[in-house]
């Protein structure tokens, strides 16, 4: 038989697994029921004030009593989730054309001139990455807040986040960048064609994979960032949407079905952004070792 | 060299000019604010005699109109009937002539009258001065408003509104001083270039140096008694102003009949904005010298830290480009401009928004800087290493309470500390264990549906985890929450998961345990498809047991991949802020804080900034041990 020379016998595996992933897809299939369920309740089923072991059991099964779509549609128009949405979208996109555009210069100088600076240049790119947060949210809340009155203000996040994101960005690029060869470089020399000709129209165009992936991944760091958001936006119209959703769950705000009902929202394209990525991030983050 | 002195001069000289011109223009702000002020409260003072209401306040105004600073109106408001007793303002003429009620469009008049009511009570109870007691605001026109209340009995009845015209440009402060500093040093030089024939280099850049300090050490003696003149002189004015202003205000009393008890003061009209006297005019309304001088000499003594400050910027400037490191640095920029241009924007962002500000944090942690004194000097709120003898020092982590019970401080450095690791390691080891047994299973050949199971499994990771937090948070909720629910299923008691420590510290496992083992599956999934089946075949063939393969191939193999990916995972699970931040929230009494929510909460719940600007460099400190430790190990075991 196969599965005597294979080892172990299938079957007792795929029990485990399938245990464990419903273990694991279960707090995704209750945040599903609780969006759908029309209400703001925690509980996914009423309980009758005796329950007894079913009630229970129905009150964890995640199916939600009635289907409706009630919370997604007046989350979108009753809250003001959707112009939180837009915030993120602009925040994102801001953060990702001004980021991957400072990265792929930098990234592009540091992989192909030699010049006085180059490796304590690579080398403060990553110490700067061992920066703890919060050590950094203080001064950049005083800067930024305080002093330019950036509070409460896109552009404020916008050129945080774009910053902060450059040294991941320019350590992945340059890898990249180090791997064309630079033959057509030479020729196009040879051609007459300027430094800068050479990298808008010769190296943009063959590193557009890796600058695609960075630029994706600036996106999404910057679509599910929490802690700066919810530091600098103290106005409620300006909010993104992690600062949103967590408005309608925090204090003394119970609002479980339209915290549910965003909450996929906001979630649905980075998980399937991120499934994509995945295996470059793997790649990217073991080959990079620290990076806190 | 001659180019050299000019641009570090003429620097220098600027700045100067610029510093002296906007010390000079403080000066007469805060001149024209005192004789403003004084105005108010002798207005206040009088309408306060006056009983805050009726005719004998429109007759106060009346008297002392013209007393006031050319161009400013005046308007008392009474709470009662939400009434406009009297006002000089050109608005307020004709059919809308005070005493009426204040119109609905005017509710902000009121408003900041009780603002001020609400000010002074609170600093009556308080028994100190927190908030101003006069309110300035600045008028669309350029000039401003100043608001002070009215008190009779002890109670605030009303308030006194005074309006003024914008400030005249001031005349600067004059050239000549600063051409003959720039062009007397200028002049030296190029004497003793051309007279003394100074052949070496640093011969002329002693000269340059010297004649530099001159230069700007005489422009700094002109500023500074420039400065005094002109304190000095605000002081006379405001004495001139005080003087006139009582003497109508005496007259008033009389004429009015109004309350002449207690007796006129009028040396504590001239307050700052707590209605505190400041003290440079004596009871009789002439200069007191002593506080006045004490004042000068404070002034100078930032601005002559403000100069040597300038100095030494001058000279380091003047050295770089007598000593030739200028000509050098232009070189190798020109020489590697394209390089540069392309690295210069991430890098002006990168100094901007991360460099300087690291710097300027580690700055705060030796400050005591709150929310309060932000604009304020650094020099001013400079504490030393009071805060970080805070942190470390503080010893006191749990004392015995009643009934021989610990109680522990959580608050204290060494909790938060030794919590953040037992967390961390917990989280890690979960993480690994849950992720690497995973992965063994997923790795067995032929699997049926593996990318099912692969893509499922790493959902976890791929959602934001902030909604993971608060997800969790919802399914621990103790009356509607799944767990809960699961619990009482089995005829357990509901537990209250966020009030002890223990408990709530699982809740944040739970969650950070869900979210994070796809990370070491996916990595040790990786390591585990790159192992060649050979080498288990050859294992088979010399007979060694399924155990023994594991032992000493598969864990041999995976270890270049899951090494790193601890390394990381330590890392990250040691800043893990939203987890807790949004699942525990330190509760219950910030037992469950790890060091980056403490000092988040420092910071932005109790605004302590210097404090928790210490207290992040210590966090700061502790990372990078651990990544130089980290690095000798992996070393070490690499030559090995």
């Amino acid at each position: 038989m196969a599965t005597r020379r294979e080892g172990v016998p299938h079957l007792p595996l795929h029990v485990l697994l399938v245990l464990f992933t419903l273990f694991t897809i279960y707090p995704i299939l209750w945040v599903v029921t609780i969006a759908f369920s029309g209400r703001q309740n925690l509980a996914i089923a009423t309980l009758p004030p005796e329950p007894t072991w079913v009630d229970r059991l129905r009150a964890i099964t995640p199916w939600p009593e009635v289907w409706s779509l009630s919370n997604f549609s007046s989350v979108m128009t009753d809250q003001p989730f959707a112009k939180w949405m837009l915030n993120s979208a602009i925040i994102a996109a801001g953060t990702t054309v001004v980021g991957v555009f400072l990265a792929c210069t930098a990234a592009y100088a540091f992989s192909r001139f030699k010049f006085p600076g180059q490796r304590t240049g690579m080398m403060a790119f990553l110490v700067s990455q061992m920066f703890p947060g919060t050590l950094m949210l203080i001064p950049l809340f005083i800067i930024l807040v305080q002093w330019l009155g950036l509070g409460s203000s896109r552009l404020g996040l916008i050129v945080v986040y774009a910053t902060t994101s450059i040294p991941f960005s320019v350590w992945m690029l340059k890898g990249y960048f180090d791997t064309i060869p630079r033959d057509l470089e030479e020729a196009a020399l040879m051609e007459g064609a300027s430094v800068g000709k050479i990298f808008w129209s010769i190296i943009l165009p063959l590193a557009k994979p890796a600058v695609a992936v960075t630029a994706l991944f600036s996106f999404m760091t910057a679509w599910n960032e929490f802690i700066l958001a919810a530091t600098f936006m103290d106005q409620e119209a300006m909010y993104t949407a992690p600062v949103g959703l967590r408005f309608f769950v925090g204090g003394f705000s119970q609002q479980w079905g339209y915290f549910a009902a965003g909450s996929i929202i906001v979630s649905i394209p980075v998980v399937f952004l991120f499934l994509f990525l995945q295996k470059y991030l793997v790649s990217g983050l073991t080959a990079g070792s620290v990076k806190g | 060299m001659l180019v050299g002195l000019a641009l570090s001069l003429g620097l220098g000289l600027a700045l100067a000019y610029g510093l002296l011109d906007r010390a000079r223009e403080d000066a007469a702000i805060e001149r024209e604010q005192r004789r403003n002020l004084i105005s108010l409260n002798a207005l206040a003072d009088l309408a306060q005699r006056a009983g805050g209401s009726g005719n004998r306040v429109r007759a106060v105004v009346e008297a002392t109109k013209d007393q006031l600073p050319p161009g400013s109106s005046v308007r008392v408001i009474a709470f009662s009937g939400i009434k406009l007793e009297a006002s000089t303002f050109p608005e307020d003429q004709g059919d809308k002539a005070a005493p009426r009620r204040l119109a609905r469009e005017e509710k902000s008049l009121y408003d900041r009258g009780q603002r001020l009511r609400a000010a002074v009570e609170t600093n009556r109870e308080e028994g100190n001065a927190r908030k101003p007691e006069i309110e300035i605001e600045l008028l669309p026109t350029g000039g401003r408003l100043f608001s002070a209340p009215v008190e009779v009995d002890g109670a605030v009845v009303g308030m006194v509104d005074l309006a003024t015209v914008p400030l005249p440009t001031l005349e600067r402060p004059g050239l000549g001083p600063v051409l003959l500093a720039f062009f007397g040093p200028m002049l030296v030089l190029l004497a003793a270039a051309l007279f003394l024939r100074l052949q070496r280099q640093w011969h002329l850049v002693a000269v340059a140096a010297g004649v530099f300090l001159v230069g700007l050490g005489g422009y700094a003696r002109y500023s500074m008694s420039s400065l005094e003149d002109g304190v000095r002189g605000s002081q006379g004015a405001v004495e001139d102003h005080l003087r006139a202003i009582a003497e109508r205000g005496r007259a008033v009393i009389t004429a009015q009949s109004l309350a002449a008890e207690p007796a006129l003061q009028p040396d504590a009209w001239d307050t700052n904005l707590f209605r505190k006297p400041l003290g440079l005019l004596t009871a009789q309304g002439t200069v007191n010298e002593a506080v006045v001088t004490q004042r000068v000499e404070e002034l100078q003594g930032q601005a002559s830290r403000a100069f040597v400050l300038l100095r030494v910027l001058g000279l380091a400037l003047l050295l770089f480009i007598g000593l030739g490191a200028l000509h050098r640095f232009v070189a190798t920029v020109v020489e590697h401009r394209e390089a540069y241009s392309y690295i210069m924007p991430a890098m002006v962002g990168m100094v901007v928004l991360v460099f300087f500000p690291f710097i300027y944090g580690i700055t705060l942690s030796f400050t005591d800087a709150n929310l309060y004194n932000t604009n304020q000097p650094l020099t001013d709120i400079w504490i030393g290493l009071r805060n970080y003898a805070e942190i470390l020092g503080d010893f006191n982590i749990a004392r015995q309470g009643d009934g021989g019970v610990w109680v522990f401080n959580y608050l204290n450095f060494y909790w938060t500390l030794f919590f953040t690791v037992v967390w961390t390691i917990t989280n890690v080891t979960i993480g690994v264990s849950v992720g690497l047994v995973l992965a063994l299973i997923l790795n067995t050949p032929k699997l049926a549906l593996r990318p099912i199971y692969r893509v499922l499994l790493i959902l976890p990771w791929a959602m934001p985890n902030y909604i993971t937090a608060l997800i969790w948070k919802g399914m621990f909720h103790q009356q509607f929450g799944v767990v809960n629910h699961v619990i009482r299923m089995f005829g357990g008691q509901g537990l209250s998961w966020f009030e002890s420590p223990f408990t709530s510290y699982l809740t944040a496992l739970a969650t950070n345990g869900w979210l994070s083992f796809p990370f070491m599956m996916v990595v040790s999934l990786g390591a585990l498809q790159s192992i060649p089946m050979e080498l288990y075949e050859a294992a088979r063939v010399d007979g060694a047991s399924r155990w023994q393969q594991f032992v000493s191939i598969t864990l041999p193999s995976l270890k270049p991949a899951l090494v790193p990916a601890i390394i990381l995972s330590v890392v990250w699970t040691f800043n893990m802020f939203n987890i807790i931040f949004l699942v525990t929230e330190g509760e219950p009494g910030n037992s469950t804080e790890i060091l980056v929510t403490q000092a988040y909460k420092y910071a932005f719940q109790r605004y302590r900034y210097g404090y928790a600007a210490a207290y992040s460099t210590v966090i700061f400190g502790i990372l990078l041990l651990y990544s130089v430790v980290q690095n000798r190990l992996s070393r070490a075991t690499e030559a090995a």
